[in-house]
């Protein structure tokens, strides 16, 4: 079961490396909302791996609601764009 | 000289896997926190700051979680990542801008899909070279109808805008400005002679011998007169810096970008 979430950290690894690289602002926000549901998915497989109910419930919250934030920044920086 | 004691951990991992012991991926989720820390610092631009200090919430978020505080994931998650980067968007998007003050024929009514006013063609070389300009420092272009050159110029005073663009010819007859306006024409481009200048410093515009530019562009804070004298082309437009003498009653308090205005005895070198 920790090979599982040694394999998510190196998948991981990749649209962290392209937030890092790329000078493009909607590759970046494309490499968070990819981490963003990433991680949330870890948070998940954690809460299996330990039995424990309260890291679920968690995660499927920040699954469910992490997004947001995402959508407001794209929306502000989509206006910045066109003004 | 720590590997003989990992290798030796090796082989018992598996025996305190119930308790707190650092397995191998708890200290690869742990290192990811430093990681996207030092990805943050290094950022130039504000905008994409943000969008890494989202990706530091989200691994910040599940390293909170691997270690058993799901209270403070989740507020993380919620306010540490959603509410902080919403409000510095919009802290970021409304402080960096430069409101620029256009005449109201210069731009056609506003278009029914976009809520932003689509200049016209003619205007269009003066405020791509403006973008391009103010680009570099990740500003933006915000801009400000008004019906007339002597509401422009009221509104340069009043600190309504920070800069002004008026067709050369509407320059001219607005040349002469407000009681508590001192014109410095010191916004000629390089390589041009100092003659007409001081022509135009003098309030007498000697414009017969060269070809008049299309658009003047006049603003009241040195900064961005520093900014964009350097890049702007010359046969688009030309620079003005204007002093504001000091007048209580042009104060406006509701616009927060006016704090950054120059001293009122401030001279430009030209």
């Amino acid at each position: 079961m920790q090979w599982i979430l040694i394999a998510m950290i190196l998948i991981l690894l990749i649209p962290l490396y392209e937030a890092w690289q790329d000078d493009d602002i909607w590759q970046r926000m494309l490499a968070f909302a990819s981490i963003a549901t990433k991680t949330s998915i870890m948070i998940l497989v954690i809460s299996v791996l330990r039995d424990d109910w309260m890291i679920g419930v968690v995660g499927v919250l920040i699954l469910s609601v992490g997004n947001a934030a995402l959508m407001l920044l794209a929306h502000v920086l989509r206006r910045m764009n066109e003004g | 000289m720590c590997w003989p004691t990992v290798q030796a951990r090796g082989g018992i991992v598996a025996n305190f896997s119930t308790d707190l012991s650092v397995d191998a991926y708890v200290l690869a989720i742990a290192m990811l926190l430093p990681i996207t820390a030092c990805m943050l610092v290094t950022q130039v631009n504000p905008y994409h700051a943000l969008v890494i200090r989202g990706i530091l919430g989200a691994v910040a978020a599940l390293v909170y979680a691997l270690f058993g505080a799901a209270d403070v994931a989740l507020t993380e998650a919620l306010v540490g990542t959603m509410l902080s980067i919403t409000l510095y968007a919009i802290a970021v998007r409304s402080s960096l801008r430069m409101r620029l003050g256009v005449l109201e024929e210069a731009l056609p009514e506003r278009s029914p899909v976009a809520d932003y006013p689509q200049p016209l063609p003619a205007a269009t070389p003066v405020l791509s070279a403006l973008r391009q300009a103010l680009r570099q420092y990740h500003m933006r272009l915000e801009l400000v109808a008004y019906p007339d050159p002597q509401a422009l110029q009221a509104a340069l005073v009043t600190k309504d805008v920070h800069t002004i663009l008026l067709p050369s010819a509407t320059a001219i007859a607005a040349s002469q400005p407000p009681d508590s306006l001192t014109g410095h024409s010191s916004g000629q481009p390089l390589g041009q002679s100092s003659g007409q200048s001081s022509g135009q410093h003098s309030g007498h515009p000697s414009r017969s011998h060269t070809p008049p530019r299309r658009y003047q562009l006049q603003t009241r804070i040195q900064r961005l007169y520093e900014i964009l004298q350097p890049v702007l082309p010359s046969d688009v437009a030309s620079l003005d810096y204007l002093t504001l003498k000091s007048n209580p009653q042009t104060h406006l308090p509701h616009d927060p970008s006016a704090a950054v205005e120059p001293p009122p005895s401030m001279e430009v070198q030209s």
